[in-house]
């Protein structure tokens, strides 16, 4: 078998709030392979940023840090790496766009000199070369008239330009990773579209692997292979999409399809009310507990859930869920 | 059923400041001459994109922004120019859901005087009276009695949101306007929402206008839908015509959007993608406003606006192909 290109394997990473210190990804190992693309789900505050952010070493500064676990990127421990290694990887090799593009692009610089400078500092260009470079790269994320666009400052764009100038920005230096936090949950369903159809276009020529981070169980459907889906800083089950569409394993990932009123290709006039999952995802106080963190708002829910963390059941078709009842489902 | 609210040729228009002409004024159409109407106890949704009107056309219909021109009726009652004790009557009448459970709340008030506030301020109840009716409207809800003392900041987001349902419930309304009323919420707490205004609705034959970016949301709450395209009604229809026979380009495009996890509809369905941006809202383009991003316009779309023509079942749709 061929080594993966990313090998996380049982990463810890540890908050430091105000209510003490708690495990906000708790002994996840998973990895990625070159070219796929992966998507994470879950609630929000199940961790899936931090995930994002581990990888990218951009940990909030004195609250996370990685407690234990390794991060293997082409051999090395991205978890013990120096942080001049970190950040040469991270601009290179592994880049990130975030939900709201606004606050990662520079208010005051054109799109242009952005893209530009991370190719100068990246790839070693010319201003010159990097300028046209720039423009190329604003034509291949679909951005109309890029020569007179790259001129413009991020707040004269749309909300779905600005998040395909960051999506040029990740990029400028080719990487072989590209980490998309929710990028397309603050826009129209339509520019959604464009979004999805440009990264699948990328992936294609470029080869990258894509990490898609969402709540949008139909957006992991279109865009992903495999999945993971997170639940209180633990993976709850991983999988290939269509297996866990069809055949949730985890109690979670059955209640968070079934909640969400999908659209229809086959339209009743009845309407039945949708499955609700009561209650809320725990607080961080209650993450790393020995138990199944899922136990309040399961409907499966035995003593031994509450007896001890439930360890990964693994499935011939390569489905694994974390659930005491897993085989059950 | 017969309609509780109509209304007709509405449009809101905003002063812009654009640079150039002198004392020359621009305005900004954001509502522009949409009529429809809503059937009593029944749920009409309004989708489109950022923008397109949605709220400002609820707003106007709540009288919380004015309207330029064209008429609201509730009830068959004109509503635009009602005054005083009228208006209080009014405001009884319809109610407002916000999208942000977090800053549609006052941070420094209780629960139960949040939920009381509109009785204070639109009804004579005693205060006994009112007591009693917040009581039943916490429970109605789902919040337990002990919650009425807690503040906004104490509750969760769907909790929260319940608070402002509790709210747009006190005086009895028959209107009930829910602008994006789940977005801010996670998929499991949406459907906990989703369940309860359905129940609500059934409970008190309530009327919701819906508003919503979520088509598959829209699917399950409403009976009729309009979709809004810069400022104006491009398609209106029953639930089922439109999700199953959409008409107008953008609608189609819209609903082909849509990602989903039913693979019957992923493999059958060829997803259209618009290209572009919807036009400057201040300089719109003369013919149709969806012609710079339409597949199949026509030289005629580019000179002449449609207008919204509604077939023999009451489907509306405004595109110059669609007859
Ligand atoms: N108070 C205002 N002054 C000036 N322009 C306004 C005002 N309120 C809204 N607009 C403009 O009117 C148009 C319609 O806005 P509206 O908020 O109704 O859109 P919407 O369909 O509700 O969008 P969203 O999905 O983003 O909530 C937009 O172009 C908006 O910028
Ligand atoms: N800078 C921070 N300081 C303290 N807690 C944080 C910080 N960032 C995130 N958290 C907490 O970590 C948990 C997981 O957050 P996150 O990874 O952002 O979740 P998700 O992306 O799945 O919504 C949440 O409880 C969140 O409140
Ligand atoms: S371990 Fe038990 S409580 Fe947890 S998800 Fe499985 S059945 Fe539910
Ligand atoms: S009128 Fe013309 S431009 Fe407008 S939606 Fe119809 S075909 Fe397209
Ligand atoms: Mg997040
Ligand atoms: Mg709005």
């Amino acid at each position: 078998m061929m080594r993966p290109l990313l090998d996380v394997q049982n990463l810890t990473i540890e908050l430091t709030t105000r209510d003490g210190v708690a495990p906000v990804i708790d002994d996840l190992s998973f990895s990625l392979n070159a070219g796929e693309t992966l998507s994470f789900v879950g609630e929000s505050g199940c961790g899936k940023s931090m995930t994002a952010l581990a990888l990218m070493g951009l940990l909030p500064a004195n609250v996370g840090r990685i407690s234990s676990g390794h991060i293997l990127f082409e051999g090395a421990d991205l978890a013990q790496a120096s942080d001049a290694r970190l950040r040469k990887i991270r601009g290179n090799d592994i880049s990130m766009i975030f939900q709201e593009p606004m606050t990662s692009l520079n208010p005051v610089l054109t799109i242009g000199e952005q893209i530009a400078e991370v190719l100068r500092a990246h790839q070693g260009l010319s201003r010159k070369a990097a300028w046209e470079q720039a423009i190329a790269l604003l034509d291949a994320v679909r951005i109309p008239n890029p020569k007179g666009r790259a001129g413009d400052y991020p707040f004269q764009m749309s909300g779905g330009q600005r998040q395909r100038a960051m999506i040029a920005m990740a990029l400028a230096c080719a990487p072989k990773i590209l980490i998309a936090d929710e990028p397309t949950t603050a826009l129209d369903v339509t520019v959604q579209a464009q979004i999805f159809d440009l990264l699948g276009d990328l992936r294609k020529q470029t080869g990258a692997a894509i990490i898609l981070i969402t709540h949008d169980m139909g957006a992991v459907a279109e865009m992903a292979e495999r999945m993971i889906v997170m639940y209180a800083g633990r993976k709850a089950e991983l999988g290939p999409v269509d297996q866990i569409i069809d055949h949730p394993r985890h109690p979670y990932t059955k209640g968070l399809i079934e909640c969400v009123p999908h659209i229809q290709s086959e339209l009743s006039s009845t309407r039945h009310d949708l499955v609700e999952v009561p209650g809320i995802v725990p607080s961080l106080r209650e993450f790393g507990k020995d138990q199944c963190l899922f136990a309040s708002r399961c409907r499966y829910l035995t003593e031994a859930c509450l007896a001890g963390r439930p360890k990964p059941k693994e499935f011939a078709n390569a489905q694994s869920a974390d659930c005491w009842h897993a085989e059950e489902l | 059923m017969s309609d509780l609210l109509n209304v007709d040729n509405l449009t809101v228009r905003f002063e812009v400041k654009r640079g150039g002409g002198w004392g020359k004024k621009s305005y900004l159409y954001a509502v522009d001459d949409i009529s429809f109407a809503v059937k009593k106890g029944e749920t009409l949704a309004i989708v489109g994109e950022s923008g397109s009107g949605k709220t400002t056309a609820a707003l106007a219909v709540a009288r919380l922004v004015k309207a330029h021109s064209g008429s609201v009726c509730l009830g068959g009652e004109d509503v635009l120019q009602t005054q005083d004790e009228d208006l209080r009557a009014f405001r009884q009448k319809v109610q407002f859901i916000f999208q942000d459970p977090y800053s549609s709340l006052n941070p420094r008030q209780r629960a139960e005087a949040i939920v009381r506030e509109p009785l204070d301020s639109l009804s004579n109840k005693s205060a006994a009276e009112k007591t009693q009716i917040v009581e039943g409207l916490f429970q109605a809800v789902g919040l337990r009695p002990e919650q009425q003392r807690l503040f906004p900041h104490q509750f969760s987001g769907g909790q929260r949101q319940r608070i402002g349902i509790a709210r747009a419930l006190a005086t009895q309304p028959e209107l009930i306007i829910c602008d994006e009323p789940v977005s801010a919420l996670d998929v499991a707490v949406q459907a906990q929402i989703l369940n309860l205004l359905r129940k609500l609705q059934k409970d008190f034959g309530l009327t919701y206008l819906f508003i919503s970016h979520d088509l598959g949301v829209v699917q399950h709450m409403s009976d009729s839908i309009a979709v809004m395209y810069m400022g104006r009604i491009v398609e209106h229809a029953d639930r089922m015509s439109l999700f199953t026979a959409p008409r107008h380009p953008y609608t189609q495009a819209l609903l082909s959007a849509v990602p989903t996890v039913d693979r019957v509809k992923r493999a059958s369905q060829k997803r259209i993608l618009i290209p572009g941006d919807p036009p400057d809202p201040v300089n719109l383009p003369k013919g149709c406003r969806f012609a710079n991003r339409c597949l199949v316009a026509q030289e005629l779309c580019h000179r002449q606006e449609p207008a919204l023509m509604s077939d023999d079942n009451g489907h509306r749709t405004a595109c110059h192909l669609v007859s």
